[in-house]
């Protein structure tokens, strides 16, 4: 009876195992109905991602905040300070005063650019099964975003749209390893690709040995043909490492980006570019120091 | 004892509710050190507690259910095959091995395995299919950070993985 019940679950295993062969095949083939199941399900689990994402919003950084007590603790004590009405009130008022920053920042940027776009929360984001850097936004192609357009923030260059339902889109982010961008330096043409690698670095490949590239430099996207999926001019990064390998047929280098892709609450899908090509318009400013005040005291004789 | 065919619509629809779960609450949370994958977490304590035919069959339905994500960049079906095939090794060299009454301290440290060996074995299926491969840095970070959740958090998610288990049986099973 077990070698009957072990053959049984063999032949099982074996069956479900052909099953999921041939749905990876189908699906690697293009089979539409296999691709659009997930765009289904995107659909349908809008309306609760937009649920969850009001819900969770204010406790998100709950956890992370769990180990850093140290840098908390400060900040609970003056919110222990207050009545309990207030710290709801003013939790929430952050919440919405930082998605309101976020979007003026990125209706800024696309303002200066020229570019039509339409703004979006993100609702949620790729988890640690999916093993894939996305973010999911709570418009989708009935506001007019389609596949493979530009989505920015406040900062520059977020990702690309990837698939969209009628009131959601999945948003590939730059850090995911399958991300690239062509890339050219401010100020000067020097070209490159740069490629995500799952967090807020990035390496940039020069097309030329001879680019002259320094620490600080600002990347800006390049454009692809029909503007998609990437418009020209917005911010990408900056380097922070250049490698000098005598010898290479490329330039590499380390890159930072200008957004925080961990914190992003807003963002614009870039529907026109209107043909506009802002150049090195976007470039962020560079800080400006703060002045330092020097005072010299010469010491009296008479004292 | 095979699974009876009329446990598959109520085991789909408690994956189901988890994977909605997942997908719109614990997905927004930002852990410290990696994220935490609740879904498989669930689905391996609730496989843990089956008879191999039913856990094969549970492990395919999960499988399938992890594959809806639409974040999910690999191929529809890699989960599936990984759940699937993991389920059974799950139940015939593990399950047979440990005493037929798991204690909840067993159960959350062989779940907290099992979930970070399915994340690795999806990213390794995923590389051979020909999918982009994140740092092994990022990789380790994930692990890490969804054992670290899975074990601290097993006191929520198991008993409801053994509640849900009951639940899907019928009278006669229980």
């Amino acid at each position: 009876m077990a070698t009957r019940g072990t053959n049984r679950a063999r032949l099982l295993l074996v069956s479900l195992l052909v099953t999921s062969l041939l749905l990876i095949t189908l699906d690697l083939r293009g089979v539409s109905v296999v691709s659009s199941i997930r765009g289904f399900t995107q659909s349908a689990l809008a309306p609760f991602q937009s649920f969850g994402s009001t819900l969770i919003s204010p406790i998100g950084q709950f956890f992370s905040d769990l180990f850093n007590l140290n840098n908390t603790r400060e900040r609970i004590d003056e919110l222990e300070k207050e009545n309990q009405e207030l710290k709801a009130q003013v939790i929430f008022n952050k919440d919405i005063e930082g998605e309101l920053k976020q979007l003026k920042g990125v209706l800024d940027l696309a303002g200066k650019a020229r570019f039509k776009t339409v703004s979006a929360r993100v609702i949620s984001k790729g988890g640690t099964a999916t093993i894939s850097e996305s973010i999911v936004i709570d418009q989708g192609s009935s506001a007019g975003i389609r596949r493979d357009m530009t989505v920015i923030a406040a900062s520059g260059l977020v990702g690309v749209v990837k698939s969209t339902t009628a009131n959601a889109s999945v948003v590939m982010l730059m850090s995911d390893p399958s991300f690239r961008v062509g890339v050219r330096v401010a100020g000067s043409q020097f070209m490159g690709v740069l490629s995500g690698e799952g967090q807020n670095i990035f390496s940039l490949q020069m097309l030329s040995a001879a680019a002259d590239l320094s620490v600080g430099d600002v990347l800006l996207s390049r454009g692809s043909s029909g503007d998609a999926p990437f418009v020209p001019g917005v911010p990408v990064g900056k380097i922070v490492f250049v490698e000098n390998a005598t010898g290479q047929l490329t330039k590499e280098a380390r890159v930072e980006s200008f957004v925080d892709l961990n914190s992003i609450g807003v963002v614009s899908v870039v529907l026109d570019s209107r043909g506009s090509n802002p150049g090195d318009a976007l470039v962020p400013a560079a800080p400006r120091p703060a002045p330092t005040i020097t005072v010299f005291v010469t010491p009296s004789p008479n004292e | 004892m095979s699974m009876s065919i009329n446990r598959v619509p109520i085991s789909s629809g408690l994956l189901l509710l988890i994977f909605l779960f997942q997908e719109a609450f614990v997905n927004r949370i930002n852990f410290f050190l990696g994220g935490f994958a609740l879904y498989l977490a669930f689905a391996i304590a609730w496989i843990l507690r089956e008879e191999r035919s039913s856990a094969v069959l549970i492990g395919f339905l999960a499988g399938l259910i992890a594959d809806l994500s639409p974040t999910l960049e690999a191929p529809f079906g890699l989960w599936t095959f990984t759940m699937t095939g993991l389920a059974f090794l799950i139940v015939t060299y593990v399950r047979g091995s440990l005493d037929s009454n798991l204690s909840p301290l067993t159960l959350s440290v062989v779940t907290t395995i099992f979930s970070t060996i399915a994340i690795a074995l999806f990213v390794i299926f995923g590389a051979i299919l020909g999918q982009d491969v994140p740092s092994f840095s990022v990789i380790a970070r994930e692990l890490i950070g969804n054992a670290l959740w899975s074990f601290v958090l097993a006191p929520l998610y198991i008993p409801l993985a053994i509640r849900s288990h009951k639940l899907s049986l019928s009278a006669r099973e229980r």
